[in-house]
């Protein structure tokens, strides 16, 4: 249930400021803690937070589109709890700490785990484009940061079902003839919604009413008189103006949302391959040469034995790391 | 096999590979062949250290790192003074208190941190728990002959059966032996053909293995450990198995209590199961297949989980404030 969940008692904020704050405060983390190891160009190119925010909205296109365009066909649900995920890694992590093409694959693969929507990683690397091994490495070797970053909190309630709720309500006590026609415009309005931060902010089920609202009144009727009577009949005057607060809240946000130009994101991604944390690129040599020294710590913990051991079996290591070492050890 | 050599006398170890390593007290290692000599007289010091060693100290070196071999020895000590057991305490919390003191003296012993005052904690919880100690000690040691007698019984059967075993073989040995030498005999002194000859052994011998599986020999029983005297009466310290199990303790924990679910809904409540028939919620959910309806699937849970879902949080009010969450 919602009501008794983590998402409402960790992860659901009071308003658009405490967002703010929580990435500028990113943000400044990561300045403070990575600025004095780069060079004065790469300190040119740091991000500030609205930056950050833009290229953020582009890349929760490209997950939409992800999950839009994955064979097996997804259902909703998944990508509304891939999105969750991903809004709230960027809560805590900077922009350049974690390049966010990483982060997203890896928000979707534990999304369709967490959702019971089971994918193997073969298939699922099937859908990404560019270098599949590569991206099965990311994707695996992000995944237990994620799910701590998250603070463990991996069950996320989305509006799909409350949207059902409501339409059956409807159907059921309220007046509107064939609310069928709701639909399209409900779809609309969530997709926009997910684009924004309000999962954030109000409760999946005021999610669901604003969609709900918003499509009643592009096609011109009217339901004011089913949500105060009927809805919510049997509660208090403020109840009710919180929920028409929240609602409000909803959908001016999706009102305001604005995209930026293809230009200037492109501009931000070479500014970001500029200022980005290497240690985390797994492009780069610091982060190869880490591996590689996690992988001599193996050797000097199991000594001379070390070749004998793999022989036989008994040490099993990923394929990629088996080579080096082999062409290490042997004689 | 190992890689460190001896000390002293490095090149031994590479030459003979079933040397083995001795390890003493002060956690330095010696080949056999060194302990003989450093300790000819019986007492001598160690050649890494010049801590004065006595010959019987030394072990045969099971772990490859002295320093745990160390550890070891010094852990086999303090436990023989520090063998009280959860019985003994009173509550969890001691317990737990007391099995941490036991790991910080034994690591102060091993790397050499506070040796005194170690020392002199040990001598303080010997003399203040003096009893309880010696009672551990006496228990320890019955459960210990329990064991013993246990293993020795598993042992005898197990002989036993391997006698039994290699005995039959024997005689199916012979028996084949003699048939064969019959079957010579026959051939070289009798009058009868050959081929009839062959022909009547090879009859008997079918006929027999007939007669051998059909009473096999039931095999001598296998002899018991003496565990009682001739009148019947036991005496083995072990609880025998269909003795008086012991007297159940008082459970002083509280008796289960059903308290129903308290749901918290921070908005209108939703219909329950048989509103949503009788209000015609039901109308606007998909019926359930025949193969649903086995499993237990009714379309009321559907729609159920739809109404509870659309209702619940309506009046919800976010307060979280930004704390600056773990990373």
């Amino acid at each position: 249930m919602f009501s008794t969940s983590t998402q409402k008692k960790y992860w659901l904020f009071a308003d658009e400021s405490e967002l703010l704050k929580a990435r500028s405060e990113a943000n400044a983390k990561f300045v403070a803690s990575h600025g004095p190891k780069m060079t004065e160009e790469e300190r040119n190119e740091i991000l500030d937070a609205n930056e950050e925010k833009a290229l953020l909205k582009f890349y929760e296109l490209q997950l939409r589109d992800f999950c839009r365009r994955f064979e097996p066909p997804m259902p909703r649900s998944v990508a509304g709890t891939a999105f969750h995920y991903f809004k709230r890694f960027y809560l805590i992590h900077s922009v350049m700490d974690y390049h966010p093409k990483e982060i997203l694959v890896t928000c979707v693969y534990l999304a369709t785990k967490v959702d019971e929507f089971n994918v193997s990683i073969d298939q699922f690397v099937r859908n990404v484009k560019g270098n599949q091994t590569k991206a099965m490495d990311i994707i695996l070797n992000n995944e237990l940061l994620l799910m701590q970053v998250l603070n463990y909190n991996l069950t996320i309630h989305n509006p799909f079902r409350p949207i059902e709720g409501l339409l059956i309500d409807i159907k059921t006590r309220g007046t509107m003839v064939d609310p069928e026609r709701l639909r399209p415009g409900i779809e609309d309005f969530l997709d926009k919604a997910f684009l924004t931060s309000a999962p954030l902010l109000v409760a999946p089920s005021q999610l669901a009413l604003a969609a709900v609202l918003h499509s009643v009144s592009k096609i011109g009727e009217n339901l004011d008189n089913y949500v105060t009577k009927t809805l919510l009949g049997d509660s208090s005057s403020e109840a009710l103006a919180s929920l028409v607060e929240a609602v409000r809240k909803v959908r001016s946000m999706i009102k305001s949302m604005e995209s930026s130009p293809k230009e200037v994101i492109r501009v931000l991604e070479k500014r970001l391959e500029k200022c980005r944390n290497q240690e985390n690129n797994p492009d780069s040599e610091i982060y190869k040469k880490r591996q590689f020294e996690a992988l001599h710590d193996e050797d000097e913990k199991y000594g001379s034995d070390f070749p004998s051991l793999i022989m036989s079996g008994d040490l099993k290591l990923g394929e990629g790391i088996f080579e080096i070492n082999k062409s290490m050890t042997s004689p | 096999m190992d890689e460190q050599a001896c000390p002293r006398c490095k090149t031994t170890k590479y030459r003979n590979p079933s040397l083995k390593l001795m390890v003493n007290v002060c956690g330095h290692a010696l080949c056999d062949s060194c302990v003989d000599l450093l300790f000819l007289k019986g007492s001598g010091s160690c050649p890494d250290c010049g801590v004065p060693l006595r010959r019987s100290n030394f072990r045969v070196q099971i772990f490859e790192d002295p320093f745990v071999e160390k550890e070891m020895d010094i852990r086999r000590r303090v436990m023989r003074d520090y063998n009280l057991k959860e019985e003994d305490f009173a509550n969890l919390q001691d317990y737990n208190n007391y099995l941490e003191e036991v790991e910080r003296i034994v690591y102060n012993l091993t790397n050499n941190i506070e040796i005194v005052s170690t020392n002199q904690s040990i001598d303080r919880f010997k003399r203040e728990n003096k009893d309880l100690i010696a009672k551990n000690r006496i228990r320890s040691g019955r459960e210990e002959i329990i064991l013993e007698e246990l293993l020795e019984e598993e042992k005898i059967l197990v002989e036993s059966r391997k006698r039994a075993i290699a005995h039959e073989e024997m005689l199916e040995k012979k028996k084949k032996m003699r048939s064969k030498e019959a079957l010579i005999d026959e051939l070289m002194f009798s009058e009868q053909s050959a081929a009839s000859i062959v022909e009547t052994f090879k009859k008997r011998k079918l006929e027999e293995q007939e007669e051998m599986e059909r009473h096999r020999e039931p095999s001598p029983p296998p002899l018991v450990a003496a565990t009682q005297f001739s009148t019947g009466i036991k005496f083995s310290q072990r609880i025998p198995k269909d003795g008086f199990l012991p007297v159940p303790k008082e459970d002083d924990t509280p008796l289960f209590k059903y308290e129903p679910l308290v749901l918290t809904r921070n908005g209108p409540s939703a219909p329950t199961w048989e509103e949503v028939t009788e209000k015609k919620y039901i109308n606007h959910v998909r019926e359930s297949s025949v193969v649903e309806r086995a499993g237990g699937y009714l379309p009321q849970l559907a729609c159920l989980r739809a109404l509870e879902e659309a209702f619940d949080g309506l009046r919800t009010v976010a307060v979280a404030r930004w704390t600056g969450q773990v990373a």
